[in-house]
């Protein structure tokens, strides 16, 4: 076991990859605070727009802060964020979600007690989407037979696995360009996860730029094109996601290895 | 029997009258939790408004509802906006408590200065009318109360079943963020939910008007009324406001005949703690369940 920490491993440094135009999502210098807590300080990072990337880092490193603050849930201290060219630093979140940027917040977050259908039409009447409703429903549907199935019930009632389901689906009735999901695979079982990492691939693949934030390291960073690794609200490391899996110092940190 | 009987109705026609005074209460509390002193006010500004209309243009009270309601609904969205509004994000949701209860003072000495410290009441043609169901009678007013009162309260809780205003307002009371995440301007649905719990007191204030004398310091136990009911029924359905206002109007009914008018209150009192010590949810629960 050699200490990794210690080894300067080849610095990887934000790589400057061949960008096609502008990222669909660029945040710069991005920092909140809890207070006189500083969660977020110098934070940065891109999303290129068809791409899966990914935030990772352990409790505490500030990644639901960061997505909070663009999805317009916080309002970040200093900093920009910009949406497809569009300055939208302190957009409030139900101005954010008009634009195409949805977050699947942590802890799903479902209306416990309305109908899973009611879930979904709560949302799906943003004015991007209001006209594209029922498609959207069928879409959800389609993609979670489970959801289907249990509509009439309440979300409440849905175990843990349907109710990142319903999460997800109700990000998904918004019309996202961007989907944003933190901690998506939290509490579920081995097999849910590959189900929900395979769904995201999906989703990918139609066109939904993805920024997930994860604790679970192996899948995400297979997944992802691109991540970042959080530490005390900075980044401190990014990469091409096979590249950091191959990482020496985040496979110490992370990944309980050596 | 027929005293039995007699006393059993008149409970439940001053019940529906408290669930619709009650109702609007419970739903702030439940959507943006917030303990609304001011409350009683908007009950009692709807029976000075309904007694305004009716001395100036004749207007009956209770088809002057969706006038108040509407005056009232516009004055209760502003006042959330504002003042609450203020309140709540500039200090906490429990400094909404000493705001409104000092608002409650302000309003009722406006209104006293306005409309005088006199006890009022409101006679349309029909108040000397009464209706007989066998031995018993009913006087008209307390008929149409109730009737009105059931109308309103059937009418909320469709448009929060079945309505996309309805269901943001349930997703909104439930999880905040999500809903702002989902493209619900939270802010707005709360001013909102002030606006409709403002046009609902107004309304059952011009049906108080013409079953009960109401003077501006009444204000007082109209909020009280709607805190035992919204304890006794469960906290923020139209449902559980009905369930607690009928059984309000029951005490106060049978402690009114068979045990003295004097006690009312004490009994009202009394059920409310032995409510809290064994109930404290209500009789039907919290409406939004686990989210506060």
């Amino acid at each position: 076991m050699t200490a990794a920490s210690s080894s300067s491993a080849p610095e990887t440094e934000a790589a400057t990859e061949a960008a096609t135009g502008a990222p669909l999502l660029e945040v710069r210098g991005l920092a909140y605070d809890y207070g006189r807590v500083t969660a977020v300080q110098d934070c940065g990072f891109e999303a290129a727009a068809g791409g899966v990337v990914a935030l990772i880092g352990g409790n505490g490193a500030g990644k639901t802060t960061t997505v909070q603050c663009v999805a317009g849930a916080l309002r970040p201290r200093a900093g920009t964020i910009r949406f497809d060219g569009r300055d939208i630093t302190g957009l409030p979140a139900h101005e954010a979600v008009e634009l195409g940027l949805a977050l699947v917040p942590e802890g799903r977050q479902v209306f416990q007690q309305l109908t899973v259908h009611e879930n979904l039409l709560v949302a799906g009447r943003v004015q991007r989407a209001r006209a594209d409703l029922s498609a959207n429903l069928d879409k959800v549907y389609t993609l979670f037979p489970r959801l289907k199935e249990r509509r009439a019930q309440n979300a409440g009632s849905l175990s843990g696995g349907e109710q990142q389901m319903l999460a997800i689906g109700r990000g998904l009735m918004t019309g996202p360009r961007l989907l944003i999901l933190d901690e998506p695979s939290l509490g579920l079982s081995p097999i849910l996860v590959t189900t929900i990492f395979r769904l995201i691939g999906a989703l990918n693949a139609e066109g939904i730029t993805i920024l997930i934030v994860e604790q679970n390291l192996h899948q995400t960073l297979t997944m992802a094109d691109h991540a970042y690794v959080l530490e005390k609200g900075r980044v401190v490391r990014s990469g091409g996601g096979r590249e950091l899996l191959d990482d020496p110092a985040v496979k110490a940190a992370y990944l309980g290895v050596a | 029997m027929l005293l039995f009987l007699q006393t059993t109705i008149n409970g439940l026609v001053l019940g529906g009258i408290y669930s619709l005074a009650a109702v609007g209460f419970s739903l702030i509390f439940g959507v943006i939790g917030i303990v609304n002193l001011t409350h009683g006010i908007f009950v009692i500004a709807g029976a000075y408004m309904a007694m305004a209309l009716f001395a100036a243009a004749g207007v009956d009270p209770l088809l002057a509802i969706p006038l108040i309601g509407a005056v009232l609904f516009a004055v209760g969205y502003a006042y959330q906006r504002t003042i609450i509004d203020w309140a709540i994000s500039r200090a906490s949701v429990e400094a909404s408590l000493v705001v409104t209860f000092g608002m409650a003072m302000v309003f009722r000495n406006l209104l006293q200065l306005w409309f005088g410290p006199d006890v009022q009441t409101i006679t349309p043609s029909y108040s000397f009318d009464s209706v007989a169901i066998g031995p018993i009678r009913v006087d008209m007013v307390r008929l149409a109360a109730l009737g009105a009162s059931m109308a309103l309260l059937t009418g909320l809780t469709l448009m929060l079943a079945r309505t996309h205003f309805g269901r943001a307002m349930r997703a909104v009371a439930q999880q905040p963020l999500a809903a702002s995440l989902s493209g619900l301007n939270v802010r707005r649905i709360h001013g909102l939910t002030f606006g409709v719990s403002a046009a609902l007191a107004g309304a059952s204030g011009a049906i108080i008007g013409i079953v009960q004398p109401f003077s501006a310091s009444s204000e007082v136990a109209w909020t009280l009324n709607a805190f035992i009911v919204v304890v006794l029924g469960g906290i923020g359905s139209p449902a559980g406001a009905l369930a607690g206002g009928l059984v309000l109007g029951l005490i106060n009914a049978y402690t009114a005949t068979y045990v003295s008018p004097a006690l009312t209150q004490a009994m009202m009192f009394l059920v409310l703690v032995l409510m809290l010590l064994l109930r404290p949810q209500g009789i039907l629960g919290a409406a939004y369940g686990e989210s506060r």
